[in-house]
């Protein structure tokens, strides 16, 4: 079984869609489609093996190309890929996706087959206890209705446990859904109208609602989340010196790996290092940069300094 | 240039590659003083080529800076997942692979010598037998053809049920939206996808470590291997040092870390008879290696000392006894009882006890202290005492804490 293999290859993906044309189709719809879909100088190397005839699939009409295989196009799954979904079956959250009885067909279609691991022979030795209930038919219930709300761009109404103790009632539209492999939980990122016509982006945990029902209502347009994400983040990054000793900056940067951050060195030993982060992102930060202690330098944001000093402070004012 | 080539043969180097743009990701072409100009500028270019639309390039002082702009909370792919998408192969493979499918879609058994009528017949495509019987087994192998034996008489066919039958089920095509993104081999459950023309618009994932993917193919031997309770060789390159070796071991179970982005094989070392982790970042080759015998044996023995693991070193310098840390916190109730919920989930089976108003005392017994310091210092503010028994933690925590007031200009009372 490889997982380096021509078949699941980016050239390969591109052909199936160009040969899954029932009509034939020009030279500049094949172009645009390797653009579209293949690497960025895949045309260099697709357009001549067409032409020439090297990948003899099509039939040549004048200009067009009319694929000489049937529609659809379908591969069957190869062994390698049988054994990874027999994998997923043993997994917690696979509940949350399908149904007993899928469960049932899948394990049946599969039953000759090995699973590519077991559960047990991985272990997150610093993943947080108390883990989201997946098995929890309430919690599976919410999942569902917030996934199948999240692609319909349908409102929900959401009853919910908020961490500080309220009980807080609200219409939301569900815009993703969150997985944290720390904390193994969900959350609902999700868009509240603030009432001016503009829409808020809040954080729910999955497994503290109470209760969600969906609601006729639909966006009608649509949010670019990304576009609200980056905008919520500070505009000062934290900016972070990093003296290469103790192995800090391979640490540094493997850690940081899930923020947006530019790197740069600044003389032999000396790296410097932007995160760009927001609110919700503040805390867990500061924590992070606390555990790596005197190995690295906070030198900005006057905002993330002044947090961190805070702490160093009350530090020194108790031992 | 005209040598250049988009796709690749083979992983291993290419891998190196886009981990230090990717890990690092302020690599100039001074940065690799030991390769040859050309071979920089062509994986240079491939990189560019593959992952385009998160390319980053800056200018520094000592030359063009690229790196890869990737943010997870921001993505409802891996990027780098494109990278295993670069294999190169020849006019005939993929000539064969599309008619071959489609010449046994309907579910006909076929002999190679009939496949190789019906590409000519069908299809107008000229084929040696041989390379089509080669291809065939190929696919056998791989699982995308079966084959059956009847006296001397071999037949190939094809079964697509369980292709259409995914494909076709929202609910399946959601949880590999799901998997692509926070399990492990996400990249199998993204080639999944994108077979069945689909994809995420669903879910994000946070503290998933994108980089993983490149060490699957190392992971997947290691799996094989503990499959079939074997030893492994592994050639192994240290980024700290950058010094190469190799070890023998058995390998038992994969560790993985959550908040540092690290993966480690667990292996039992029989020539120091200890239980060693190594990283999976640093593992270069696997080699299948002798039956375990003991294998379960030393599976046991493993669950039964990770209790006592606080993440994955079991050295305590030759000591036969654990080390105990002990950790008193001022914890403002009930303002700040959230700091008493990061213990009991971050804790790992360390105790709680209140002490006194505003006082708790976290312990717990583990082979190396050393590990803890960086959670420890998490609790920056708020920590009245640390004692262990391994009296250098103690110091070097205090050392960390003198020296962070004095870069901050903290003045003590």
């Amino acid at each position: 079984m490889e997982l380096f293999s021509e078949i699941y290859s980016c050239y390969y993906q591109v052909m199936r869609h160009l040969l899954s044309n029932q009509n034939a189709v020009s030279m500049q719809d094949i172009r645009a489609q390797i653009s579209a879909e293949g690497f960025e100088e895949s045309l260099l190397s697709i357009i001549p093996k067409l032409e020439s005839g090297a990948w003899n699939l099509f039939d040549r009409d004048g200009g067009l190309y009319l694929s000489k295989l049937s529609f659809p196009l379908i591969t069957p799954l190869s062994n390698l890929e049988k054994s990874y979904l027999k994998a997923l079956l043993s997994d917690s959250r696979i509940g949350l996706f399908l149904a007993p009885e899928q469960l049932e067909t899948l394990q049946g279609m599969l039953s000759d087959v090995t699973p590519l691991w077991r559960q047990e022979q991985f272990y997150y030795y610093d993943r947080f206890a108390g883990g989201d209930p997946y098995a929890d038919e309430t919690y599976r219930s919410n999942f569902r209705i917030l996934l199948q709300a999240q692609k319909k761009r349908q409102y929900v109404d959401i009853d919910y446990n908020a961490p500080n103790g309220n009980r807080v009632h609200h219409h939301y539209v569900p815009a993703r859904l969150e997985y944290s492999v720390k904390n193994d939980k969900f959350r609902l990122l999700a868009l509240k109208n603030t009432g001016s016509g503009r829409m808020r982006l809040e954080l729910l945990n999955i497994a503290r609602i109470r209760s969600v029902q969906p609601m006729e209502k639909t966006l009608s347009s649509s949010i670019d989340l990304n576009a609200l994400i980056q905008s919520s983040y500070y505009k000062e990054p934290l900016k972070l010196q990093i003296v290469n000793k103790r192995n800090a900056l391979e640490r540094a940067m493997l850690h940081f790996a899930n923020y947006e951050k530019n790197t740069s060195r600044i003389d032999e030993d000396t790296y410097e290092c932007l995160i760009y982060y927001n609110q919700n992102m503040e805390t867990e930060l500061l924590i992070e940069v606390m555990s790596f202690g005197p190995m690295l330098t906070v030198l900005g944001s006057d905002r993330f300094l002044t947090l961190l000093k805070a702490r160093l402070r009350r530090q020194a004012s108790i031992l | 240039m005209s040598d250049f080539q988009e796709l690749i043969g083979s992983f291993p180097k290419t891998r190196e590659y886009v981990r230090d743009f990717f890990v690092y990701g302020f690599k100039t072409r001074n940065d690799f003083k030991d390769k040859s100009p050309r071979t920089y500028d062509n994986e240079r270019r491939r990189l560019e080529s593959w992952l385009a639309p998160y390319v980053r390039k800056d200018y520094a002082a000592d030359g063009s800076n690229l790196s890869l702009a990737i943010d997870s909370s921001l993505l409802d792919t891996n990027p780098l997942f494109q990278v295993w998408k670069t294999k190169s192969f020849t006019d005939n493979d993929i000539v064969l692979h599309f008619l071959i499918l489609d010449l046994l879609r309907d579910g006909r058994k076929m002999t190679a010598e009939e496949i190789t009528d019906g590409l000519l017949a069908g299809y107008e495509v000229l084929f040696d037998i041989q390379l089509v019987r080669r291809k065939c087994n190929t696919y056998v192998k791989e699982g995308l053809l079966q084959k059956e034996k009847n006296g001397k008489t071999v037949v190939f066919f094809l079964d697509d049920a369980p292709a259409v039958w995914l494909g076709s089920n929202e609910a399946v095509l959601d949880a590999l939206a799901f998997y692509q993104m926070a399990g492990i081999f996400g990249i199998i459950g993204n080639e999944l996808l994108e077979q069945f023309d689909s994809g995420n618009r669903s879910f994000r994932v946070k503290h998933s470590f994108f980089v993983h993917t490149l060490e699957e193919e190392i992971l997947l031997e290691l799996l094989n291997a503990m499959n079939q309770k074997s030893a492994v060789q592994l050639e192994i390159k240290s980024s700290k040092q950058g010094n190469a070796g190799t070890a023998h071991c058995i390998p038992l179970q994969i560790f993985i870390s959550t908040r540092s982005g690290r993966r480690f094989l667990c292996g039992y070392v029989r020539r120091s008879r200890r239980f060693t982790c190594f990283r999976l970042d640093s593992v270069k080759r696997v080699t299948l290696m002798e039956k375990a015998e003991e294998y379960d044996e030393l599976s046991e023995k493993l669950n039964r000392n990770r209790e006592k693991l606080w993440g994955v070193s079991f050295q305590n310098g030759g000591k036969h006894f654990l080390d105990k840390l002990s950790m008193t916190l001022q914890v403002l109730e009930p303002s700040e009882n959230y700091i008493l919920t990061r213990l009991e989930q971050e804790g790992r089976g360390g105790t709680v006890t209140r002490t006194a108003p505003n006082t708790y005392l976290y312990e717990v017994e583990v082979f190396d202290c050393n590990e803890l310091l960086p959670w420890i210092r998490t609790f920056t503010g708020r920590i009245l005492a640390l004692e262990c028994s391994d009296q250098s933690v103690v110091r070097q925590f205090y050392r960390d804490l003198q020296s962070m007031y004095r870069i901050y200009g903290i003045e003590q009372e």
